[in-house]
C-alpha cells in the first residue's frame, strides 16, 4: 500500500476535481495550488487544503515551479500530481521535485525528456522497427529543399510540440516560407524553443491511441486502444474506446509496438502512445504523451479501473497489481468535450458568465467538470468546461446514452459546442464508424434551420423578458425575480 | 416598446404593447399576437404566443439573452438604440475589431502611420494560435486601443484607421 499521505495538485479545473475525488476515496489529503482568481471555484472547494500563488496572466500561477515547491514545504505534501497540460510534461519541473525530496506523480525526467523531443521520439520508435511518417529536419540543412522533396501537401510541427499547438498544414509551396516562420514564431512561444520540422501530411488518417500502465519492475500492461479521430484544431474533441471497426490483427500489432516503446524506455505511470492510422492498414508513430490524458475516462469506463489511483500507486513504488490477462475490456465508452467555443464561427473560443446550468446524470453517464452558476468564463484559461462520457454494452448504445446526456445538458450565458456535439453523435457517418481526421471538415454538420414559429417564439421570450429591465412600468418583481441577481 | 433583436446573424423589430399579462407582441410586420412568459422555477419558463406554449430555460444579462428551447441553445442579442444610430449612420469599417478574445503579442504600428490595404496592424493571440490583423483598406492609423500583452475581448476595437490627410488622436 502506499506511503503517500498528502499530494499537491498542480492543475485546476475539472481534471484537478477528478483527482482530489480520488485522492479522498483513497483516504490522501489534498492540497491545491490556485490562481486567487479560482479562490473560491469547485476545485478550491473540495480540496482540504489550498494555497494561493499570484500570477499575471494568471496561467503562470500553475506553472510556477518555486510556488509549487514552497507550497509542498508549507503544507508537508509527499508527492505532487501534474494532471495535463502546465508542468505535465515537464522534465526539469520533475527533477527540481525529485532533488527536494517530494515525488512527481508520474514518468522519471528521462523518459519525459525522450519523449517530449518529438524527434528523439521518433529515433527511437523507428530503432524498434515502428513505423513513422516520413519527415525532414531542419538540422540537417536545406530545410525548404528537403520539405519540398516529401511532397506536398505537409504538416509543420514544433521539435518540443504537442497539443496541437504550432501545427500548421502546408497544401502549397508558395506558401511554404511563411507558414514555417509561423510555427516557428509559435513554438518559441510556447515550448521556448523554435525548432520545427515538416512531415508528410497523411490524408484523412485515423488517430488511435493506446493507454499504458508501467510499474517501475519492468511490468508494462495495456488498457486497450481509443480512438480520437474527431478533431478540429488538431485537437479531439471526441474519444471512444474500443476504437470502432479496427482490424484485429492491426489492433493487436497497435498495443504490442505500445508495450514495447514503453518497455524499452523503462518507462513507468500511465502514458499513452499515439499512432495515425492511413487507409491502407499502414500505422505510424505519432507521439507518446507522458501524463494522464484529458480523455482518459473513456478508457476508466471499459476497464473499471482509476487510472489516477494506478499512477499514485506506482509513485509509492507498488508494483502493477495485475497482468494483461487480468484487464477486461468491458462495453463501450465515448466521451464528448463541451468547449466554451462558437462552432459556427470557426470554434473561437467564447467567454461569458455562467447563468443557468444542468449537467446530466444516470446509469452511465458520467461528467468531469469544474463548472459552478455564476462562475465566469474568461480566456485566461483553456476554454474546456466539461467532458460528458457515456459508457453502453455496445457502440450505438453508448452513442444514444451521450446523445440523450448532451441534450439534457443545459448551459446558459455562455457559447458553447454542446449542439455541435451532438450533431456529430447523431451523424451518420459517425454511427457508421467512419471516424477520421478530417471529419469535421468533409461532414455536413450545419446547424437546421430554425422554423418560422420558433424563431417568433425565442423573439418573443426575449423581448417579454428584457421588458423588464428597460421599462420601469412593467418593474414586476415576479416572475422575472428569478433571474433578476445577473443584472450587470 | 420596440425593439430590435438579433438572432443568429438577422436582426428583427419587435413590439411590445399592453400591460403584463396582456400583452400584444408584433414581430417586422407579422400580425400582431397575444403573448406571456411565466416562471417556473429557476430560469424555467413558460412562454405563451397565441395558441402555442412551450417551456424554455432563459437567462439574461444586459443585453444579452440566452434561451434553451427546443433542445437547442441560443443566443440573442437587444440591440442599444444609440449603436443601432451609430451604424445606420455608417462607419466603413474604420475599426479593426478583435475577432474573438485575445491577448495582443505584438503591434506592429502607431498612431500616424500610413497604410495600405493588407499592412499587418497587430499580431494577436487565441485560442495557441497567433493572428496577424491587417489593414482593410488603405488610411493612416489613429488610434491603437489595446497595448501590448493586454487581453481583449471579441469584438473589442484595436486599430482604428482614418482617411489618408487625417490627424492622429
Amino acid at each position: 500500500m502506499t506511503d503517500i499521505r498528502k499530494v499537491l495538485i498542480a492543475n485546476r479545473g475539472e481534471i484537478a476535481c477528478r483527482i482530489i475525488r480520488t485522492l479522498m476515496r483513497m483516504g490522501i489529503r489534498s492540497v491545491l495550488i490556485c490562481h486567487p482568481c479560482e479562490a473560491e471555484g469547485a476545485a478550491a472547494g473540495m480540496a482540504d487544503e489550498v494555497v494561493e500563488i499570484e500570477g499575471d496572466p494568471p496561467v503562470s500561477a500553475y506553472l510556477d515551479v518555486d510556488g509549487i515547491i514552497r507550497a509542498c514545504k508549507d503544507t508537508g505534501a509527499e508527492a505532487v500530481h501534474p494532471g495535463f497540460g502546465f508542468l505535465a510534461e515537464n522534465a526539469s519541473f520533475a527533477e527540481r521535485l525529485g532533488g527536494e525530496g517530494i515525488r512527481f506523480i508520474g514518468p522519471t525526467p528521462d523518459a519525459i525528456r525522450l519523449m517530449g523531443n518529438k524527434l528523439a521520439a521518433r529515433d527511437f520508435c523507428r530503432s524498434l522497427g515502428i513505423p513513422v511518417v516520413p519527415c525532414a529536419r531542419e538540422e540537417d540543412g536545406d530545410f525548404m529543399e528537403r520539405l519540398k522533396a516529401l511532397v506536398f501537401p505537409l504538416l509543420l510541427k514544433a521539435v518540443a510540440g504537442g497539443g496541437g499547438k504550432a501545427m500548421h498544414e502546408v497544401m502549397e509551396e508558395t506558401r511554404l516560407k511563411e507558414t514555417i516562420n509561423l510555427a516557428k514564431e509559435e513554438a518559441l512561444r510556447y515550448f521556448g524553443e523554435g525548432s520545427v520540422y515538416g512531415e508528410k501530411l497523411l490524408r484523412d488518417p485515423r488517430h488511435v491511441e493506446v493507454q499504458l500502465l508501467a510499474d517501475r519492475y519492468g511490468s508494462v500492461v495495456h488498457l486497450g486502444e481509443r480512438d480520437c479521430s474527431i478533431q478540429r484544431r488538431f485537437q479531439k474533441i471526441i474519444e471512444e474506446s474500443p476504437a470502432p471497426g479496427l482490424d484485429p490483427e492491426l489492433r493487436q500489432e497497435l498495443l504490442s509496438s505500445a508495450v514495447k516503446i514503453a518497455k524499452e524506455a523503462g518507462y513507468e505511470s500511465a502514458g499513452t502512445v499515439e499512432f495515425l492510422l492511413d487507409g491502407q492498414g499502414r500505422f505510424y508513430f505519432l507521439e507518446m504523451n507522458t501524463r494522464i490524458q484529458v480523455e482518459h475516462p473513456v478508457t476508466e469506463m471499459v476497464t473499471g479501473l482509476d487510472l489516477v489511483e494506478q499512477q499514485i500507486r506506482i509513485a509509492a513504488g507498488d508494483p502493477l497489481p495485475f497482468t494483461q490477462k487480468d484487464i477486461i475490456i468491458k462495453g463501450h465508452a465515448v466521451e464528448a468535450r463541451l468547449y466554451a467555443e462558437d462552432p459556427e464561427s470557426d470554434f473561437q473560443p467564447s467567454t461569458g458568465r455562467i447563468l443557468s446550468l444542468r449537467l446530466p446524470e444516470g446509469i452511465g453517464i458520467r461528467v468531469d467538470h469544474a463548472l459552478e452558476k455564476g462562475m465566469n468564463v474568461t480566456h485566461a484559461f483553456d476554454p474546456m468546461l466539461a467532458k460528458v462520457i457515456a459508457c453502453g454494452e455496445d457502440r450505438h448504445k453508448a452513442l444514444d446514452l451521450l446523445g440523450s446526456a448532451l441534450e439534457r445538458t443545459v448551459i446558459l450565458g455562455v457559447t458553447t459546442n454542446r449542439e455541435y456535439l451532438q450533431r456529430i453523435i447523431g451523424h451518420h457517418a459517425m454511427r457508421g464508424g467512419k471516424v477520421h481526421t478530417g471529419f469535421i471538415t468533409s461532414n455536413d454538420l450545419k446547424a437546421p434551420q430554425l422554423e418560422d414559429r420558433q424563431r417568433k417564439m425565442l423573439l418573443a421570450a426575449a423581448a417579454l423578458v428584457s421588458r423588464q429591465f428597460t421599462d420601469p412600468e412593467f418593474a414586476v418583481p415576479e416572475p422575472y425575480a428569478a433571474i433578476g441577481d445577473w443584472i450587470n | 416598446m420596440r425593439r430590435c433583436i438579433e438572432l443568429l446573424g438577422h436582426r428583427y423589430e419587435v413590439s411590445l404593447n399592453g400591460p403584463s399579462g396582456k400583452t400584444m407582441i408584433k414581430i417586422e410586420d407579422r400580425p400582431p399576437e397575444s403573448s406571456s412568459l411565466t416562471t417556473e422555477e429557476g430560469s424555467s419558463f413558460i412562454l405563451a404566443l397565441g395558441e402555442d406554449t412551450l417551456p424554455m430555460e432563459i437567462a439574461r444579462t444586459g443585453e444579452e439573452v440566452f434561451i434553451h428551447a427546443f433542445g437547442r441553445h441560443f443566443y440573442l442579442r437587444i440591440l442599444d438604440p444609440v449603436e443601432q444610430a451609430a451604424q445606420a449612420a455608417g462607419s466603413k469599417g474604420d475599426t479593426a475589431r478583435a475577432p474573438m478574445p485575445g491577448v495582443v503579442v505584438e503591434t506592429a504600428v502607431r498612431p500616424g502611420d500610413i497604410v495600405t490595404r493588407g499592412t499587418p496592424l497587430m499580431t494577436i493571440e487565441s485560442m495557441k494560435i497567433l493572428t496577424v490583423i491587417k489593414a482593410p483598406r488603405e488610411g493612416i492609423v489613429i488610434k491603437v486601443h489595446v497595448e501590448n500583452g493586454k487581453p481583449f475581448n471579441k469584438n473589442a476595437p484595436l486599430v482604428t484607421l482614418g482617411e489618408g490627410r487625417e490627424r492622429p488622436l
